[in-house]
């Protein structure tokens, strides 16, 4: 089949650093369009599948292309990349070093300093273009990584961690500004390990644990599937009903409990069992999974600290706790 | 010709380089630090308080003065003669307390045998001083004397002369002390001009790699591209500041010089240093051997800063380029000295040697002319064999992190990039 259509493809990529597995036999398809999420807790594969796209890492199996060509000559024009770690030219002024990211993906100086002038004032930084980027701020300096990243004007946007860092209002203003980049049809593949903003953005999403693939899916489908498989309670009265073993995990939520089922679970059965121990429902009803929902069913959650990966113990848990 | 953006890296390295303060200060301090360090002891020398410089000569002896005086006025001492007599002593001592005049010296029987002679003064002078009165002294003594025996005083006193026949085939002219100093001083700012700014390659390098702007870049070009991007860049900094420093030069001893000698007469003697300046010919030699040893270096140390992840590695991992540099500069005294000897025919011609060690053989002036051709070839294969392999450093090293590589693996490195 011709992957024409696809943004990125990854077949069967395998990456290993020494002993440790960063990446299993890896395959993705990026429809071109499309918002996508690559979700995952920190150390689970994401940034290194990332630098394999971008060819900063050469993977150890398997294949990259980026639509439908050898990336290597599609990536300068097309692609935009903001990495995880941000990194600036702190002596450089603002207007110029955008205008340097643009030159060396083939925009001219004069078009690269308009579109970064244009782009700044957006921002609302538009008064800081003559002064060096050291005297900015961390939330500014990584605006203008941003303009950077998007002053060639890419059919591709890959962005990891593209949130991190920034403050509920800027992270509001990136958010516009992905979907603006939508509608005009770019495709977006970015991480992140913040389930509410990817589910919020997502059209398809890709779920990584330990180095594998766990989902990959459509957002909507996927939670049209998963309906069942998650039940909203409010009651009041004793509780240890609920340590049922057709009930996965409890999670708690804004007024009141998620209870996540196992496979053909009856919620009839536990609705039974919650009256005959006493409670009293106040609320009782099958509801859209939330994504991390989703991803726990899936990849359990002890999934990122199974392989014993330095990086991930610590990390999957904050991924946890940053989405309750 | 040149790929948008290789010219884009080399432009933003130029500008930002060019345009920093740092820049600025070296390129117009340094030269006005190193004219000071050679030229205001000289001055400082020469100079002393007015009085200092008044020196009255009793001479009992008749005949030492009129030999004297010249030889001290030209030293830039002002002197009158005194007769020998008692209440002349005390006033001329009384004037030296009162710092009316800076001294006075005493010659009689024994200045004429011994050339032993007493100086009346309140302050020690200099030992430069010293040593020229001492001299003046004997050399007066020394030509009444001859002057006794009918020999040719002057030419005696002159230090005599050794006339340099040539008889060897080989072209070029007799080295004398001036191209000492021009092959010597040259060897040495090629030496530090080199050092310097393949250390600014390294270090440029170095940040890139760990505020990670790098891969951003990377995304868009070769690493290879970066790499000659940065070093064409920095070199071009280092042509600018030669020039500027060159033209500096220049001016200096076109309206300087004459200034000051005009200004100060007994300093005459700096005019026999634009005597010993290089021509065109050797400056164009003296830049090409900079930009070739530019090149060779700052790939090398490029490749430092690509393997490296913070300073202190890089100060380490540097060491053994560091020694490549290090080693000539210590032969070079005994090159500038023994210029054709095999050993130094060979050392020279060894590439990461030859821009120090060719130049001072050739500011010497005794190079034939193939020697001088096959060391810029020997360079060029080097420079092209240092890229390649630096390349291949620089494209895996630039974006690993973690410990700096053992030397099978940058070997492994070199073979798989």
């Amino acid at each position: 089949m011709s992957d024409h259509g696809f943004a990125v493809r990854l077949q069967g990529v395998t990456k290993r650093f020494g002993s440790h597995t960063a990446v299993e036999d890896f395959h993705l398809e990026v429809p071109r369009g499309v918002i996508y999420g690559l979700l995952g807790p920190n150390g689970s594969g994401k940034t290194t599948t990332i630098r394999m796209i971008m060819g900063i890492l050469n993977p150890d199996e398997g294949s990259v292309s980026l639509f439908g060509a050898d990336p290597d000559r599609t990536r300068r024009e097309k692609v935009g990349y903001l990495p995880e770690e941000r990194g600036v030219y702190k002596k450089m002024k603002c207007l110029e070093l955008i205008t340097f990211l643009g030159e060396i993906r083939g925009v001219p100086r004069a078009e690269g300093r308009r579109r970064g002038g244009t782009w700044m004032d957006r921002l609302g930084i538009g008064s800081w273009a003559d002064r060096k980027v050291e005297d900015l701020s961390k939330g500014m300096q990584q605006k203008i990584q941003f303009i950077g990243t998007v002053i060639h004007e890419p059919e591709l946007l890959i962005l990891d961690e593209p949130f991190s860092g920034l403050d509920p209002i800027n992270q509001d203003v990136l958010e516009e500004i992905v979907r603006d980049f939508h509608a005009r049809g770019t495709t977006i593949l970015f991480s992140t390990h913040l389930m509410d903003q990817a589910e919020r953005l997502c059209e398809r999403v890709c779920l990584i644990s330990n180095a594998r693939k766990v989902l990959d899916a459509d957002l909507r489908q996927l939670k049209a599937a998963e309906r069942k498989g998650v039940i909203a309670v409010e009651f009041e009265g004793p509780d240890e009903w609920l340590r049922g073993p057709e009930i996965d995990r409890v999670e708690p939520v804004e007024g009141g409990l998620h209870l996540l089922l196992r496979d053909g679970a009856d919620h009839q059965a536990i609705l039974r069992r919650g009256v005959d121990a006493g409670a009293r429902f106040l609320r009782f009803e099958l509801v859209e999974p939330r994504l991390h929902e989703i991803f726990v069913r899936h990849a359990g959650v002890d999934a990122a600290g199974d392989a014993g990966v330095p990086a991930g113990v610590g990390a999957a848990a904050t991924f946890w706790e940053d989405d309750r | 010709m040149i790929l948008p953006e290789v010219r884009a890296v080399i432009r933003r390295e130029y500008l930002q380089r060019v345009r920093s303060r740092w820049f600025i200060a070296a390129t117009i301090i340094a030269p006005l630090f190193m004219a000071g360090l050679v030229i205001l002891p000289a001055y400082f020398a020469g100079q002393g308080e007015q009085a200092d410089r008044d020196l009255a000569i009793v001479d009992g002896t008749g005949v030492l003065y009129e030999r004297l005086a010249p030889m001290l006025e030209e030293a830039g001492w002002n002197v009158t003669e005194e007769r020998w007599r008692s209440e002349v002593v005390t006033e001329l001592r009384r004037a030296v307390a009162d710092d009316v005049i800076g001294g006075f010296m005493m010659l009689d029987e024994l200045t004429l045998e011994t050339g032993e002679a007493i100086l009346y003064t309140r302050s020690r002078p200099n030992p430069i001083r010293q040593l020229t009165l001492r001299s003046s002294v004997s050399r007066a003594a020394l030509g009444f004397q001859l002057e006794q025996r009918d020999v040719d005083v002057e030419a005696m006193l002159s230090g005599g002369e050794l006339r340099v026949e040539m008889l060897s085939a080989e072209d070029g002219s007799d080295a004398g002390d001036p191209q000492f100093f021009v092959a010597y001083g040259g060897s040495f700012i090629l030496y530090m001009v080199i050092l310097l700014y393949a250390i600014s390659v390294m270090r440029a390098t170095l940040e890139e790699k760990t505020n990670r702007i790098v891969e951003v870049i990377i995304s868009s070009m070769k690493p290879w591209h970066l790499m000659l991007g940065k070093i064409i860049g920095v070199g071009a900094v280092s042509m600018t500041q030669m020039a500027i420093w060159l033209g500096l030069g220049v001016l200096a001893f076109a309206s300087g010089l004459p200034a000051l000698i005009a200004a100060r007469p007994d300093m005459a003697d700096l005019s026999e240093i634009a005597e010993a300046l290089p021509g065109i010919g050797l400056i164009a030699l003296f830049v090409g051997y900079f930009v070739l040893g530019f090149f060779m270096y700052s790939g090398l140390y490029a490749a430092v800063g690509a393997m490296c992840n913070s300073d202190e590695e890089a100060q380490q991992a540097q060491f053994p380029i560091l020694l490549l540099l290090v080693v000539p500069i210590i032969m070079v005294i005994g090159v500038i000295e023994n210029p054709n000897t095999p050993l130094s025919t060979s050392l020279s011609l060894f590439p990461p040697f030859t821009p120090i060690l060719m130049w001072a053989r050739v500011a010497g002036g005794q190079v034939p002319a193939w020697q001088i051709g096959l060391s810029f070839l020997l360079m060029a294969l080097a420079t092209v064999g240092i890229a390649w392999v630096a390349g291949r450093i620089y494209k895996v090293g630039i974006l690993m992190a973690g410990k700096r590589p053992t030397v099978p693996e940058l070997w492994r490195w070199i073979k798989e990039a």
